[in-house]
C-alpha cells in the first residue's frame, strides 16, 4: 500500500496530533498582486507600484488576505491526492474558523513563500454527530528563511462511522 | 483626513450591500479554493453546506472590499493591518447573496508612529443572519501635536 492510500483513508480518529508537513510554495508576481488588490483590497500599497514608493511599505505588498487564499489554493492542491475516490470529494476541509493570524512582513513582487502546518490539537466537541475538529498552526517563509506568515485553524474532519453514537 | 486620534471608541460604520453570483463564486473557487463544494452544485449538495457556497477565503476578500471602500470613504490614513485575533465562519454563502459588514471601533491603542484601531466586524447576509466574525486590529497614521492640518 502506498502512502498515499493510507492519508485518503483517514478519518478524524486517525489524524495524528503532531503530524508536520511543507505543503507548497507560490512565487507572488506584480500582476497578481495588483489584481488582487484591486478587486478586494484598493489600498496604494496593494495596487499601484508607483504611489507604494511614498507608504510605510516602499512599495508594492501583497494583501494579507492573498497571502491567506494561497495557503487554501496550496493546501487543496496538496490534499486532492487524500480525496480521491470518496463520494463528495474528500471528508475534510469545511473551516469553522481560525485565530491568531499575523501577518508579519511584507510579501513583495517575486518573493517566493513556503508554507507549512502541524497539526496541534483535536479539540473535544462534536459538530452535528459527525465531524470532529482539527486544529493546526500555519506558518509560511519568504526565501530568507524569514517568518512571514502564521495562523491556527480550525477545520472539520469527519467521524469514523463505526464510532458514532 | 482622520487620523488615529479622531475616531472615537464606539464609532460605528456600516458597509454594502454586495452581491455575491455563483460566476463569481466559481471564479475564486477556481484560483484559490478548489474544494468540491465551491466548484459544483451537484457535489455541494451532498456536502455538509447543502448548496454550493462561497469558500470562506473569498467572503474574508469581500470583507476587506467593504472595509477598505469604508476607510477610503471615511478618508481615514489606514497603514494596513497586522492580523486578525480571531475569526469565525457562521453560515454558508450561496450564490446572489447580499452581504454587508457592520464596523464597529471596540477598543484603540498606540504605537510609537501609528495607532491601532480594534476592529469588530460581522458580515450579514440579506436575512440579516450573521455569516461571518471577526476581530482585527486596523493600523491608522498618528497625527503629532505640531504637524499641521490640510482638514
Amino acid at each position: 500500500m502506498t502512502e498515499q492510500l493510507v492519508f485518503r483513508s483517514r478519518w478524524f480518529e486517525d489524524i495524528p496530533v503532531g503530524e508536520f508537513h511543507v505543503f507548497g510554495s507560490h512565487t507572488f508576481g506584480e500582476k497578481e498582486i495588483i489584481d488582487f488588490g484591486k478587486r478586494y483590497a484598493p489600498q496604494p500599497y496593494h495596487t499601484d507600484p508607483e504611489a507604494a514608493l511614498g507608504t510605510r511599505y516602499r512599495g508594492l505588498v501583497a494583501s494579507g488576505w492573498h497571502i491567506s487564499a494561497i495557503w487554501m489554493k496550496l493546501m487543496v492542491t496538496y490534499m486532492e491526492r487524500y480525496a480521491t475516490g470518496v463520494r463528495d470529494g474528500r471528508r475534510n476541509g469545511a473551516g469553522v474558523g481560525f485565530q491568531n493570524m499575523k501577518w508579519l512582513k511584507p510579501v513583495r513582487p517575486g518573493h517566493t513563500l513556503t508554507y507549512t502546518y502541524e497539526i496541534t490539537d483535536k479539540l473535544e466537541k462534536i459538530v452535528r454527530g459527525q465531524w470532529g475538529i482539527i486544529r493546526s498552526r500555519n506558518e509560511a517563509y519568504n526565501q530568507y528563511g524569514e517568518l512571514v506568515f502564521t495562523f491556527e485553524i480550525d477545520i472539520l474532519a469527519e467521524l469514523n462511522p463505526d464510532n458514532r453514537a | 483626513m482622520q487620523y488615529w486620534q479622531d475616531i472615537p471608541i464606539g464609532q460605528h460604520y456600516r458597509a454594502g450591500p454586495i452581491t455575491l453570483h455563483k460566476k463569481d463564486i466559481l471564479e475564486f473557487a477556481a484560483e484559490f479554493d478548489p474544494q468540491p463544494f465551491h466548484l459544483s452544485s451537484e457535489a455541494a449538495d451532498e456536502s455538509i453546506f447543502g448548496g454550493l457556497c462561497a469558500s470562506g477565503w473569498q467572503v474574508c476578500a469581500l470583507m476587506m472590499r467593504l472595509l477598505a471602500d469604508t476607510l477610503n470613504q471615511e478618508n481615514i490614513m489606514a497603514l494596513g493591518s497586522p492580523g486578525v485575533e480571531q475569526l469565525r465562519w457562521l453560515k454558508p454563502v450561496f450564490a446572489n447573496d447580499q452581504l454587508h459588514a457592520d464596523i464597529t471601533i471596540e477598543d484603540k491603542t498606540k504605537h510609537q508612529d501609528y495607532g491601532d484601531l480594534i476592529c469588530n466586524i460581522s458580515v450579514y447576509n440579506q436575512e440579516e443572519k450573521c455569516v461571518m466574525s471577526l476581530s482585527s486590529p486596523i493600523m491608522v497614521a498618528y497625527q503629532n501635536e505640531g504637524d499641521s492640518r490640510n482638514d
